[in-house]
């Protein structure tokens, strides 16, 4: 049940900022609200101050940035805004198949990718594709100043960013794919959110495999890269055997633990399949007219 | 739409649709008394502990609690309730026997005040070693779940004498035969163990109750009951009240599917308010739901024995259920699950021992199809399994074996009433059993039988009104079934007057008559039966009134289009009510009483019917994770005769679907006594997605049901037979299992396995 709070509705990232350093504890961003309210109302945390960030201007736009190499997504973008966004499928249709299979389209209506990965709940679908997309980056703003921290370093445990207490997300940097480079993204969903997640952005030139970013996401608290896969692509020729072995040694890199969602032998059996499918597809886009 | 006139056989709207998808129909919880409390129950959190004290000073000491109950409040009643056992106090007395097992209830001026100070309420436990599986139960030593003399049986367990003992609840044994001598000249046998799991019924509305005392020997509640006339009993009981201070309304219901039957929140809330001096109300949450009632999960082992000819022989079956800490209706369904063990054959020998087994988890009752879901899968594969070793086709085995009408089922007991033959060829119809399958798709089928009706006692009272409105009282609960436009179409065939002229309000023990319960498949056939013989009554009446105004005889005067003809003169009901009473005044009432007949009566052997569950499915799997995908789904409803069949294929639909869920995605995980998968998101349900690719429902109108015109139940039948057509499809492509959920990893297990024999 929730307990009484206050709403405060800040103009400003910086005044959001200055609002989470006078209230320290008992306060809390609220963007969507679907992971939060609830988390209250189950009675698992309680604030008596929500910073309310839709009410900041400059954070609810999705554009091109760095010369048209990236895309900027704002803080207080949906998903279900990025699912339906012409510019999101001109540059990133990924982000779009990722987005429709994501929760449902109440949740997807009001919540938003940034808040998804603030709150780094291990299975969450974009942890694993931004965690593998090349050139990802987190844009963290507080009355400190702004920083730009990779997938890697943000991700730190289950629930546990490297978001400082009184910084807030602002937006998601993603660099568009370059030519030659496909993505893909695979995932096994038994309950509502997946067992196993993979991502894949491989990169083909000629015959030849340039490059391979593989993330597998929901078997650990955070989703890693699966490098060991990812080197033994370097230089083979995209198919089904050097896919395979890449598959096995991503399942070999993978922690898990048994839970609701399998035991330790089916997750790795799911990582296994997921990869492959991942790369396969990943590469046929690479090498097909659709970019993927 | 309502403005017509929707007969038996046609598909009439739903007369509750309206209502409820504007949000206008009210449901339990939307009941608000003046001055109401709100009441939130404290739990334990163990799943067996001696409660040494209680202190509720600090919670009582927060402003807006009202008053708090314990098991010390409850020495001037008996506390004790349990339709079947009278094992389960209103709240813990002496000790918690499951996690999730009532032990405190705070009343508050609000639910947030109520659920503040549960957490303020301190309780001395002293954890006791627990049984926790059905298993440790059993095993040598066992700790006792009752101390089973101490027992008493309850006012409804309908099962002739028992008597608990050691950690067994409840016993039924069923013999015909020398089994083992005819399993001796056999010539084919399979024997194996089989598992089925803890299952939730999921309805989407949760148990809620609201009591109301007026002075000290009236209580007055609203309640999301199925049963309201053995609830109103067990209260009365408790409360050493007559069974008339008491008086239950049933608003709509939002789902039910045997977690609402028998007494459930009700003493909960009748005891608060009693302590309180207030209304109160209690609404659970869905974990809350969830410890109140579930499906019985089992162990079962099964031997079926065949000759060379595909001639079934005999069978033997050992069943433990486990029924959690309070018998609940686990007695019925030990009892309905024996019954369902034979399966719908010709057996020279049988011989079933079925245990309900009390453990330290939640209780468990009533579900859909209890007992045949249980048995049917079983029974099923091992019929499929003997095809096999003998090389006949499924189809081909169930012809020579299954039941004729007339042909004896068990003995004593109603004879076989429904053209089975016919069912299963109409499945087979359905699955293009004779085409060749595509490379990696399995077909299979399921039948089986499950004694429906419970007991034929049903009462209903039609009034009409002066302006020519019919007031149906019957005492069914409406959770979503159709059963007030199932009684409006019976009401409308015999009276000829349109669905908007008339009404079936809320079930109320001082206003609507008895009815023994909203379940068994039983409603349209019997509560439907009383409402059918009321309109009958009503209709009587009206010609006998008709033909004194115009001097003819009765059998002259034909009811047709809202009014009473003869020849081309004709007048409304109103003017002939008009006629009687001589003025726009006054009603007529008409009287529907169902009950056993003695003899060679419709209800004469048990049971009532036997619903026929029937149907077959289409499936195709995903090596490497194990998925199932469902590409047909094939039911035949055997109605007898269908009084609404966009109705009946809704139940079809519905039932296929949470069939589906039984058998390949729900399980309530346990690890020591604690539930690990209490909420949605971890808990899972069919989805849209889920469903199939292709449903296909045939209904089956032989006018074979002891209901009027001869019609009988639905709505359950299919439930049980998914998960035999599951698991047979399965089996048809190589994929051996003997425990349900077919969850994708023991799917892919058993792919495995196979690979490696
Ligand atoms: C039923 C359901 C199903 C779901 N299924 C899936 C699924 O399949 N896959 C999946 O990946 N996810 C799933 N989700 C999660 C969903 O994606 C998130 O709920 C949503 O994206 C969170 O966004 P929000 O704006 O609602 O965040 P909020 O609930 O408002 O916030 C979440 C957390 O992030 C913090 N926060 C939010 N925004 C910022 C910011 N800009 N800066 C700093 N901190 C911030 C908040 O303080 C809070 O701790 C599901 C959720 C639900 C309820």
């Amino acid at each position: 049940m929730l307990k009484p709070f206050v709403i405060h509705e800040p103009r400003t990232p910086q005044q959001a900022s200055e609002l989470l350093n006078e209230y320290g504890w008992d306060a809390t961003v609220y963007a969507g609200g679907t992971e939060l309210l609830v988390v209250m109302k189950e009675g698992l945390a309680s604030y008596a101050h929500l910073i309310n960030i839709k009410t900041i201007s400059d954070i609810h736009t999705i554009h091109l940035t760095d010369n048209d190499a990236a895309l900027r997504i704002g803080a207080a973008v949906t998903h279900r805004a990025i699912e339906t966004s012409s510019m999101i499928a001109a540059h990133a249709p990924l982000l779009i198949e990722m987005e429709r299979s994501l929760a449902n389209v109440r949740v997807r209506t009001m919540g938003t990718l940034a808040g998804n990965l603030c709150f780094a709940e291990p299975h969450s679908d974009p942890a694993a594709v931004c965690m593998a997309w090349p050139g990802a980056s987190f844009e963290l703003t507080s009355t400190d100043g702004v920083r730009q921290v990779l997938p890697d370093e943000f991700f730190i445990d289950l629930f546990m960013t490297a978001r400082q207490e009184n910084e807030i997300m602002t937006a998601i940097h993603l660099p568009l794919l370059p030519p030659g480079m496909g993505s893909a993204y695979h995932k096994f969903v038994l309950l509502e959110r997946p067992s196993v997640s993979v991502a894949a952005f491989v990169s083909v030139a000629g015959t030849t495999i340039k490059s391979a970013h593989i993330a597998v996401g929901s078997v650990g608290p955070v989703p890693y890269r699966a490098t060991a896969a990812e080197n033994m692509l370097l230089g083979q020729t995209p198919g089904d055997e050097p896919y395979r072995a890449a598959a096995e040694a991503a399942a070999s890199a993978a922690d898990p633990v048994g839970d609701l969602y399998g035991s330790v032998e089916y997750k790795r059996q799911l990582i296994r399949v997921l990869t492959r499918q991942a790369l396969q597809q990943a590469s046929e886009r690479a090498m097909g007219v659709e970019r993927l | 739409m309502l403005n017509q006139k929707y007969g038996v056989g046609e598909k009439a709207p739903r007369v509750d649709g309206p209502s409820k998808v504007t949000g206008e129909a009210k449901f339990t919880a939307d009941i608000r008394l003046a001055n109401m409390l709100e009441a939130r129950v404290l739990r334990s959190p163990f799943p067996h502990a001696r409660i040494r004290s209680i202190d509720t000073s600090q919670a009582e000491a927060l402003d807006g609690v009202v008053a708090i109950l314990t098991g010390t409040d409850l020495s001037d009643i008996d506390p004790y309730f349990g339709h079947a056992v009278r094992d389960r106090p209103i709240v813990a007395i002496d000790a918690a026997r499951f996690a999730g097992d009532p032990v405190a209830v705070v009343a508050a001026e609000s639910a947030h005040i109520a659920a503040e100070a549960l957490e303020l309420i301190q309780i001395d436990y002293e954890e006791l070693p627990a049984v926790t599986t059905i298993e440790a139960a059993l095993a040598d030593g066992a700790v006792r779940v009752h101390d089973t003399d101490a027992l008493r049986l309850g006012l409804f367990h309908g099962l002739g004498d028992f008597k608990p003992h050691d950690n067994i609840c409840y016993e039924h044994h069923m013999t015909r035969g020398d089994v083992e001598a005819v399993f001796a000249e056999a010539d084919a046998i399979v024997e194996g163990e089989f598992r089925f799991p803890a299952v939730y019924q999921y309805a989407l509305e949760t148990h809620a109750a609201t009591a109301i005392w007026h002075g000290a020997d009236q209580l007055e509640m609203w309640a999301n009951c199925q049963h309201p006339y053995l609830v109103r009993a067990e209260l009365a009981d408790m409360f050493d009240l007559p069974k008339a201070n008491v008086r239950l309304h049933v608003p709509f219901i939002g789902g039910g599917f045997g977690s609402k039957s028998y007494t459930r929140m009700e003493p909960i809330a009748a005891a608060m308010a009693r302590k309180a001096g207030r209304p109160v109300r209690v609404v659970n949450s869905v974990t809350e739901s969830m410890w109140t009632s579930r499906r019985h999960n089992m162990i079962c082992r099964m031997r079926t024995a065949a000759r060379a000819d595909g001639t079934l022989l005999a069978r033997t079956a050992e069943m433990w259920l486990d029924t959690g800490a309070y018998a609940d209706n686990g007695p019925r369904v030990v009892a309905t699950a024996a019954d369902a063990a034979p399966g719908p054959y010709r057996w020279t020998a049988y011989q079933i021992d079925a245990y309900g087994v009390y453990t330290h988890r939640s209780p468990s009752g009533s579900y859909r199809a209890f007992g045949a879901t249980h048995l049917e899968w079983i029974g099923e594969s091992q019929v499929d399994q003997v095809a096999r070793k003998l090389g006949m086709d499924p189809l081909e085995i169930r012809v020579k074996n299954l039941l004729k009408p007339g042909e004896a089922v068990r003995t004593p007991g109603k004879p076989m009433d429904a053209d089975l033959i016919g069912d299963i060829r109409k499945v087979a119809e359905g699955l293009e059993w004779d085409k060749p399958r595509p490379p990696g798709v399995g077909r299979g089928m399921g039948i089986g039988l499950l004694a429906a009706g419970s007991r034929p006692v049903s009462t209903a009272f039609a009034r009409l009104e002066s302006e020519g409105t019919v007031t149906v009282m019957v005492s069914t609960s409406e959770l979503g079934q159709g059963a007030r436009t199932a009684m409006s179409q019976i009401v409308s065939q015999e009276l000829s007057i349109p669905l908007s002229q008339i009404r079936v309000p809320d079930g109320d023990t001082m206003v609507t008559p008895y009815d023994r319960s909203t379940g068994a498949s039983r409603s349209t056939t019997l509560a439907g039966g009383a409402v059918h013989l009321a309109a009958l009554d009503l209709k009587d009446q009206l010609i006998a009134i008709a033909a004194s105004k115009w001097q003819v005889a009765g059998s002259d005067i034909i009811l047709r289009d809202g009014r009473a003809w003869v020849g081309d003169q004709s007048a409304t009901l109103s003017e002939l009510l008009f006629y009687h009473f001589g003025f726009s005044g006054g009603e007529l009432f008409g009287r529907g009483i169902v009950r056993p007949e003695q003899g060679q009566g419709t209800y004469a052997a048990g049971p009532v019917f036997w619903e026929v569950c029937v149907g077959g499915v289409e499936v195709e799997v995903d090596e490497e994770t194990g998925r199932i995908h469902l590409r047909k789904i094939v039911s035949v409803a055997d109605v007898g005769t269908a009084v609404n069949p966009a109705m009946i294929k809704g139940q079809e639909m519905g039932g296929a679907a949470q069939g589906l869920g039984n058998a390949i995605f729900e399980e309530m995980v346990f690890s020591d006594g604690q539930l690990l998968n209490g909420t949605m998101a971890d808990y899972r349900v069919p989805k849209m997605d889920d469903i199939a690719d292709e449903f296909v429902s045939y209904i089956v109108q032989n006018e074979d049901g002891p209901g009027p015109y001869g019609l009988k139940g639905v709505g359950e039948g299919i439930l049980a037979a998914m998960p035999a057509a599951i698991v047979n499809a399965l089996a048809d492509i190589g994929i051996h299992l003997n425990e349900l959920p077919a969850t994708p990893e023991r799917v892919w297990r058993a792919i495995q396995q196979s690979k490696n024999v």
